[in-house]
């Protein structure tokens, strides 16, 4: 039985409150590497390295950033706008079993990926029977 | 007791979200319970600008990599395809949570001027990408002298 991997160890909370135009969320992906570490990918295009705010207060894992996309000024018009920058904010619930001090996060092509290894103390040991 | 699973990488809801996604992006926050999104899908969102010497089309390609998108232009028709690309070992992983969505995208943009496409000049930077298209000779508006 995989009863073990049904226990989800981050949970993804909906932004809530911010009007629309406001607070963008940006969607993620989250699973189990085979380390057995958890890594969360989050799509947060346009925000350069600088910009982004990632922190782990009480248990809850916050990204944040403010977007600004290229702007080109007054001789410039929308035909159409389908998206536009905005600020971006997704919390995630921790379990205790992650080593806070071992987060690490790097941005790539617009993609912010977070890596959180599981504590020492979390991990399945394995316990041998010492015989005679 | 037996735990059903959507074999990873395929999503069941996919299609319909994407049309819940476009109705969001239509009539505001009021289809969905959580905020506005960004990112995700294979309907990257698009914005078309347009300039006294050039159009400017941006669209929205988080996760893609320059050799995993390809642009061309027929006309007045813009077409940016691309894929994205799952992480390596996929099917080794397991998912809790799955809402970026891999596989191919494309999408056409009908410009609104003749554009030189020789001239194009495309640039991908943190998701976005930027295609600048000086407009044609034959678009630009001419002065007339009147005798």
């Amino acid at each position: 039985m995989t009863k073990k991997k049904e226990h989800i160890a981050v949970h993804a909370e909906p932004v809530r409150g911010g009007a629309p135009g406001e607070t963008l969320t940006p969607l993620v992906d989250v699973y189990e590497a085979p380390d057995g570490s958890i890594v969360l990918e989050a799509e947060v295009p346009g925000v350069a390295g600088k910009d982004i705010d990632i922190r782990v207060d009480k248990g809850v894992l916050t990204v944040e950033a403010d977007v600004r996309l290229e702007e080109f000024g007054e001789p410039y018009a929308y035909t159409y706008q389908g998206f536009e920058g905005g600020h971006y904010f997704r919390a995630f619930a921790l379990s205790d079993e992650f080593d806070r001090d071992r987060i690490e996060a790097s941005l790539s092509c617009g993609v912010l990926t977070i890596r959180l290894p599981r504590a020492a103390s979390a991990r399945t040991r394995k316990i041998e029977i010492r015989g005679e | 007791m037996t735990i059903f699973r959507w074999p990873s990488g395929w999503d069941p809801f996919l299609g319909l979200r994407q049309v819940q996604r476009e109705l969001e992006r239509l009539f505001g926050d009021s289809v969905g319970a959580a905020g506005r999104q960004v990112g995700g899908g294979s309907y990257p969102p698009v914005n078309v600008l347009n300039g006294p010497e050039e159009l400017i089309v941006q669209c929205e390609l988080a996760g893609c990599r320059l050799e995993d998108i390809d642009l061309s232009i027929t006309g007045e028709t813009l077409v940016v395809k691309g894929v994205k690309n799952p992480p390596q070992d996929d099917s080794k992983l397991h998912y809790q949570r799955r809402e970026r969505g891999v596989g191919e995208f494309s999408r056409t943009i009908i410009l609104p001027d003749r554009v030189d496409a020789d001239r194009a000049d495309a640039r991908l930077e943190a998701g976005v990408l930027t295609v600048r298209l000086p407009k044609s000779e034959a678009a630009k508006p001419k002065r007339i002298q009147v005798k």
